[in-house]
């Protein structure tokens, strides 16, 4: 039998369809349809300044539109033979750490309430709102923050700000292991967790995983630990896990969290004084730059010319979690309410993961480059997937 | 409750009266509430469920967010309209029953924001396909600023609404 869930469900924040192939309760087989959200946002981003541009870069998606500006700026400074002022670099670490708080908390408790259990769900839930406080205090908006721009960040953050978001910090901290604790040693919780939604190593180097998802299930990939700013102020060390289920996702994202904290901390501390931005006069060249985003590696390629950018494409990490997920980690999963969970622990966001591809209705290939290449009006002769 | 029926006509028409008051009372306090993201970029449905949390807590107020299209009493549209949705955004309005309310909450059902411009695939505004009666600005508007906007609309347009259609009955 299939069981489809979605694209408008209790269970899922955003549209997507799932198609369960199940026997009984068990799922044999799983399915997943994109395209609900599709935007067109690489071809709006053709022929414009790079100004115009970081609006579109940080609306990929919204819960970790931070990141998506950060590897923006610096695919243009790349090109250009520029680099953010140490001050800048600094106050990029916090916002990006303070993100992933955000994010990280976001998906465990979405997770929770996939799993019915609405206490840690409202806990943890309540545990957010500081960070998103902090976030606030450091750059003025909740989610679209506009914080970054190419050669720095756009405002310096006064010292009674920062000291604020130490002290949102160490609230999370304080707090953070009661949670942990009631999740790590519930003994229905370990039930509906441990053992479920299992994706081995060897799976997920095949599926391609990235972020918490890949390194709980043992791929010790990070890209901070390669990034210039984590090399040269902080010691950094990726965060990773063997078992590769629902419990070790979740752990693992925990585990991350506390990580940044420390990182926060150690930035706000040492963080030097100094201008926070420099000019930049963007050249015409090709650059091919990368972060780690809360949900894993985000990858930007961007071909410039002069100071307009001609042609960019973006790769999120999503796209390899949700399919990895489809793949490797919903298959023989013992129940169907056990599958909306796994689906749930591999924090999906389809908003970024949105690709378009054409396809011949003749001959059956995909014209996808060609389409685009040629940009001509006669749709009639393609079908969109 | 009891209410005592008298076959008396007086009586009878007072007893209605009461009913409707009373189916007043219920809908203005028990609202449904279905989230559908037609387009956009989560900012907006990342806040919405920020509203869920302690700090805000929409239950409260009687908001119950249940995301499921043919018990909701209130719609709230996020999101530009993509291509995928021009059927379905009607489909999922039609399945809502009367009497229903539609919020757009963002920029982006009102006008597409930044995606309505060359090259983008977008449909907006959400008003060339389903009814709007209310829509909340911002790029995401925060989730206080949701609350009020939701409370202030949904209970009084939906008590109306629902009064208007018992007296065509």
């Amino acid at each position: 039998m299939i069981l489809p869930i979605g694209p408008i469900h209790p269970g899922l924040k955003e549209p997507l369809r799932l198609k369960l192939q199940t026997q009984g309760e068990k799922v044999i087989k799983a399915e997943i349809d994109y395209g609900y959200v599709h935007r067109g946002i690489e071809k709006i981003m053709e022929g414009k300044t790079w100004q115009k541009c970081i609006y579109l870069a940080e609306r990929i998606c919204g819960i970790c539109s931070y990141e998506h500006t950060q590897t923006f700026a610096e695919t243009i400074e790349l090109i250009s033979g520029a680099q953010a002022p140490s001050r800048a670099q600094h106050l990029r670490v916090i916002t990006n750490e303070l993100d992933r708080i955000q994010s990280h908390l976001l998906a465990n408790s979405t997770f929770y309430k996939t799993m019915d259990h609405e206490t840690l769900f409202m806990q943890v839930l309540d545990l957010r709102e500081y960070a998103m406080d902090a976030i606030e205090l450091l750059t003025g908006n909740r989610v679209n923050m506009g914080w970054n721009v190419v050669g720095g960040v756009r405002m310096d953050a006064e010292q009674k700000h920062l000291d604020a978001i130490l002290g949102k910090i160490a609230h999370i901290e304080n707090n953070l292991d009661n949670h942990v604790a009631l999740f790590e040693e519930g003994p229905i919780l370990a039930l509906r967790t441990k053992g479920v939604g299992v994706m081995t190593r060897e799976e997920a180097i095949k599926g391609h995983a990235v972020g918490p998802i890949g390194r709980a299930s043992g791929l010790k990939h990070d890209y901070r630990q390669d990034h210039h700013t984590y090399k040269d102020y902080f010691d950094f060390n990726p965060i990773w896990r063997k078992e590769g289920d629902n419990f070790a996702r979740t752990m693992n994202r925990y585990d991350e969290i506390r990580q940044s904290i420390d990182l926060i901390k150690d930035a706000i501390n040492n963080i030097p004084q100094g201008n926070i931005r420099v000019p930049v006069e963007v050249k015409s060249g090709y650059g091919e730059w990368r972060g780690e985003a809360p949900r894993g590696e985000v990858t930007y390629m961007i071909e410039t010319n002069g100071n307009l950018i001609k042609r960019i494409s973006i790769r999120t990490p999503s796209i390899m979690n949700i399919d990895s997920c489809a793949r490797y980690m919903l298959k023989d999963v013992a129940t169907v309410a056990d599958a909306v969970t796994t689906y749930a622990s591999a924090d999906p966001c389809i908003a970024c993961a949105e690709r378009v591809a054409i396809t011949d209705i003749n001959t059956g290939k995909s014209v996808t480059k060609d389409f685009f290449e040629v940009n001509n009006s006669n749709l009639s002769n393609f079908e969109v997937e | 409750m009891i209410i005592y029926y008298n076959h008396k006509l007086k009586s009878r028409d007072k007893v209605i009266k009461m009913l409707k008051t009373l189916k007043d009372i219920v809908r203005k306090s028990s609202i449904h509430v279905c989230i559908v993201n037609c387009g956009g970029c989560n900012g907006c449905d990342v806040e919405l469920v920020a509203c869920l949390s302690p700090r805000y807590d929409l239950e409260q107020y009687g908001i119950y967010v249940h995301n499921n299209p043919r018990e909701a009493d209130v719609i709230l549209v996020t999101g530009a309209v993509t291509e995928q949705w021009r059927e379905n955004l009607r489909r999922i309005y039609a399945k809502a029953p009367e009497p229903k309310v539609v919020v757009a909450v963002g920029n982006c059902p009102q006008s597409g924001d930044v995606f309505a411009q060359e090259g983008g695939r977008v449909l907006a505004p959400v008003s060339d396909f389903i009814p709007v009666d209310a829509a909340i600005p911002g790029c995401p508007p925060r989730p206080s600023e949701i609350l009020e906007a939701v409370l202030a609309v949904a209970p009084g347009a939906i008590a109306a609404k629902g009064r208007a259609q018992d007296k065509c009955e």
